[in-house]
């Protein structure tokens, strides 16, 4: 972080500064309201394809199960991983990283005693908060009037704590994950193609599309390696119990190493960044 | 009685606005619902205006003369009252009438951003159906004028705030309008460009004799180019008349500078309080507001009691007369919404949704 | 003057003449833009690859075997490149022109508002889209003509009808998108219009007869009479990857009936725009 907090009475301070932060993000979400109520509503349509399209390929196949999904356990896994999405997906991170460097916004960090990661953090659990506080009720009602899509029912405690754990951890991934594609843009202007590759890769190699099972032996491999299935694989995968215990906290293990190589490599970029960029006299 | 060119009936805008109030709770209460309030942009606007005439909107920000401006082009429809230009209504945007006129926006830019000016142009071309001649001399002659001919090729992107403007002239008066509305087109400029506009509109106005309305902060832009003044304040015409009219009708003030041969001290300045009121004074120099009728008396005594150097009687500075204007404006709103005489003007309409 | 129309067609091109030029001045934007367009085609195949790993069609007894889906996607691919090289980047534009207040300018010229906001940008890396599209469609074809066990014979009507319904498709996906852009004159900002959009059109994105089960016949009525996008790629797909003769009726019904929503559609979706512009307040600076 930039300066060290000598005293009590600076903590609290920047506490204070954090919370100020996180209250005028809130009342900013809230003004668009119009765009609110369009937004949290539509998240579940793509479900409901999802719910036709692998009934109807369950149908045609004969079969009960694919890779040890039923049919059910197809759309369970699907409402999980919006779940997981829900977390892990920084809708505007990157971009709105990009365009305060472009329009020079960025040095605003430079003068005032404010840190860019740390801000852009507590204004995204802002904006996650907000949606989700209100969100949560057609989440819950749409959970609730598809339980029978869970056929194993709540999982046991342990597990939780893990679904809880690959959650947060899933959300600060997709943080510093993005927020590292941003700051590319202190040596490349043009970022939003970027993004869209990003995007484009995550969506496929997270699981976000379907269950990275199915994939065939070695892609399935290879796809495991990358810091992608922490995103929405592994958390639903947690949650449906298709992780062992003990690779459970291995996956765990390995998903928090990810998350520390990101947090570092988006630190030593924003220094760097900044280094360049006044260097260049802004 | 024969129409003129320009003519507003009792013209107004009502806007309403979601009003935001402060905190987070009042925020979450807004999901629900909200407030609005009526904001009357415009109360009720009689003017006319002529052919051939270039008129200048004062007035502070906020007075409704960029809302007029854009219901004379059409871009939003009055909430009650009429206008026509050229014998067209405005709002209804016929083809016939969006040939005839244009409008530069100092605040807003229509060219496109990372092509040359010269792509919009040709663009405008044949939006407006302009022959291909007659587009050739019209450019020719606009960038000759304005000095943009080396320009032309450059993307729009790195052209300087001045440069830029001229290019949103030119893409303006590529179509010959007839009439032109300039809504703040010097704002943000250097003095050099600022100074290089007003030139060049005054000299097309002169030659071409079309109807101009400009708004602007600028009393230079004013000074230099309007004879006819209109100052919009509170939605509302304020006056309507010469620029030195408004001197002479709003203000009974001269400004007497007077320069002594003896140091100044203060027994001299408060000697010369009872004359008028001090405006400035920085030795050898005193800068006093008079009386107009004052001022021959005064200038007698002075001359009799004093060894003066050097003398100027001059009226006082546009811009202080008008922002009396302004001001005084204010006053008589806050006083009257005081009285409860407002006339409904943030009045609120309950609550929608 | 009086009278003067402007050449629409002329006025296009140069449209898409300004957008090449500037698409051209962006040049690696522009490549990685196709690149990321190509992939997430192949992405899409990947998956109907491994999904008929698993069965061999989609749904029972639709028909709807690997090569005929292809046909399907293929459809898709097509229609929405159009779309996103014609229409998206216009529509973005809207929302953008309308919250800056700089549809001012638009509301200017003697020329149609809805041309000069529907026309102006042309995403010339979206249409590589099309070319992934027409490849897939023909090798599934070539797949669907050859293949030793009831082999599909092209019929030219077919062939005629396709582009015919392609075009209709396109249209009523415009009409859509112009009145999801129309609505945020009252909604303000509307950063979720492309998210919308793709979650609407989701559902145009399979055969319909995957909705025919249970409550998704609702659905079923819904996007067919009611937002007609499900006939957007299902009827020139069926039209072209399975033979004419085989099409039930109900489905001539439809293909009737799409000429009829793609005609309602864009009615309404002009009244819509010209309501909101309207409402339109234009935001100073």
């Amino acid at each position: 972080m930039t300066t060290a907090v000598s005293s009590s009475s600076s903590l609290s301070s920047r506490a204070k500064t954090w919370w100020t932060i996180l209250r005028i993000s809130l009342e900013e979400r809230f003004v668009y309201r119009g765009d609110f109520a369009l937004g949290t509503l539509m998240r579940f349509l793509p479900i409901i394809t999802q719910v036709f399209l692998w009934g109807a390929i369950f149908a045609a196949s004969g079969n009960n199960a694919i890779q040890g999904y039923t049919a059910n356990a197809v759309v369970a896994y699907y409402m999980l991983t919006m779940i997981s999405r829900a977390f892990s997906s920084m809708p505007g991170l990157c971009s709105g990283i990009a365009l305060q460097v472009r329009d020079g916004e960025i040095k605003k960090y430079l003068i005032q005693p404010i840190d860019l990661l740390g801000f852009l953090l507590i204004t995204r659990v802002a904006h996650k908060l907000c949606y989700y506080a209100i969100a949560i009720i057609p989440f819950t009602l749409v959970f609730y009037l598809c339980r029978g899509f869970f056929e194993n029912g709540w999982p046991e405690a342990t597990v939780l704590v893990a679904y809880g754990l690959a959650l947060t951890m899933g959300f600060l991934l997709g943080f510093f994950i993005e927020a590292s594609l941003g700051l590319v843009s202190f040596w490349f202007l043009e970022v939003t193609s970027l993004v869209f590759v990003y995007n484009l890769l995550n969506f496929f190699l997270s699981g976000h599309m379907f269950p990275l099972d199915l994939l065939p032996e070695w892609a399935n491999q290879m796809v495991r390696l990358l810091p992608f299935q922490y995103l929405a694989y592994f958390p639903a995968a947690v949650f449906l119990g298709r992780i062992e215990q003990d690779e459970l906290w291995f996956g765990l293990g390995v998903e928090a190493c990810w998350l520390l190589a990101f947090v570092v490599l988006s630190r030593v970029m924003l220094n760097r960044g900044i280094h360049r960029y006044s260097g260049f006299g802004g | 009685m024969p129409m003129a060119l320009i003519e507003l009936n009792n013209l107004q805008k009502t806007y309403r606005v979601y009003q935001k109030k402060e905190g987070l709770r009042a925020s979450i209460k807004g999901l629900f619902k909200r407030k609005y309030k009526e904001v009357q942009a415009v109360r009720g606007i009689d003017l006319q205006v002529e052919q051939g005439e270039f008129v200048a909107f004062l007035g502070p920000n906020g007075a409704g003369k960029t809302t007029t401006l854009k219901l004379l082009s059409g871009v939003i429809h009055p909430t009650a009252g009429s206008a026509t230009v050229m014998g067209h209504i405005p709002w209804r945007r016929e083809n016939d009438y969006r040939r005839r006129f244009a409008l530069v926006m100092g605040q807003k830019n229509q060219l496109w951003w990372d092509l040359p000016a010269q792509e919009s142009f040709r663009l405008h071309q044949q939006i407006y159906g302009i022959e291909p001649d007659t587009f050739q001399h019209t450019l020719d002659e606009l960038s000759d004028l304005l000095g943009l001919r080396e320009l032309l090729s450059q993307p729009v992107r790195e052209l300087s705030l001045g440069e830029r403007m001229k290019m949103e002239l030119t893409a303006a008066l590529l179509h010959s309008p007839e009439v032109l509305f300039l809504d703040e087109p010097t704002i943000g400029l250097d003095v050099v460009a600022q100074h290089n506009i007003q030139q060049f509109l005054k000299y097309y106005q002169e030659k071409r004799k079309i109807t101009i309305l400009l708004t602007s902060h600028y009393m230079k832009d004013v000074a230099a180019l309007c004879k006819r003044v209109v100052i919009i304040a509170d939605g509302q015409i304020q006056y309507d008349g010469s620029l030195s009219g408004i001197i002479d009708e709003t203000t009974n003030r001269k400004l007497v500078t007077l320069q002594f041969a003896d140091p100044i001290d203060k027994r001299l300045l408060g000697s010369l309080k009872r004359f008028g009121h001090i405006v400035h004074h920085e030795a050898p120099r005193v800068k006093l507001g008079v009386t107009r009728d004052d001022v021959p008396a005064m200038l007698t005594a002075i001359l009799d009691a004093y060894d003066i150097d050097d003398l100027i009687v001059e009226e006082p500075p546009l811009e202080e007369v008008i922002a009396d204007v302004f001001a005084r404006v204010s006053e008589t709103s806050a006083t009257q919404s005081e009285l409860g005489l407002s006339r409904s003007n943030d009045t609120q309409v309950g609550e929608a949704e | 003057m009086a009278g003067y129309r402007p050449s629409y067609s002329r006025v296009f091109l140069t449209f898409a003449r300004n957008s090449l030029v500037r698409d051209m001045s962006f040049r690696t934007n522009f490549i990685l833009q196709s690149i990321s367009t190509v992939s997430w085609t192949i992405m899409n195949i990947g998956f109907y690859l491994i999904v008929f790993q698993y069965t061999d069609s989609i749904g029972e007894d639709t028909g709807w075997g690997r090569d005929e889906f292809f046909v399907f996607l293929a459809t898709t691919w097509i229609i929405n490149s159009l779309v996103q090289t014609f229409f998206m980047p216009n529509a973005q534009q809207f929302s953008e022109l309308i919250r800056s207040g700089n549809l001012d300018f638009a509301l200017l010229k003697p020329i149609d508002t809805q041309f000069v906001i529907s026309f102006p940008r042309v995403d010339w890396a979206a249409l590589s889209n099309l070319f992934m599209g027409l490849t897939l469609l023909g090798y599934s074809l070539f797949q669907l003509t050859t293949r030793e066990t009831n082999p599909l014979i092209l019929d030219w009507r077919a062939v005629l009808m396709y582009p015919f319904y392609i075009a209709c498709g396109t249209v009523i996906m415009y009409s859509v998108m112009i009145t999801l852009a129309s609505t945020s004159v009252w909604l303000g900002r509307n950063q979720t219009l492309y998210n919308f959009w793709f979650y609407i059109t989701n559902f145009s994105r399979y055969p319909m007869e995957i909705y025919k089960v249970g409550w998704g016949m609702a659905l079923w009525v819904f996007f067919t009479f009611l937002i007609p996008v499900l006939l957007v790629v299902n009827i020139p797909a069926r039209i072209m990857a399975k033979p004419l003769n085989t099409m039930e009726t109900h489905y001539w019904q439809l293909a009737g009936y799409s000429i009829f929503a793609t005609l309602i559609c864009l009615t309404v979706s002009r009244r819509i725009f010209v309501r909101a512009l309207k409402s339109y307040r234009s935001a100073s600076s």
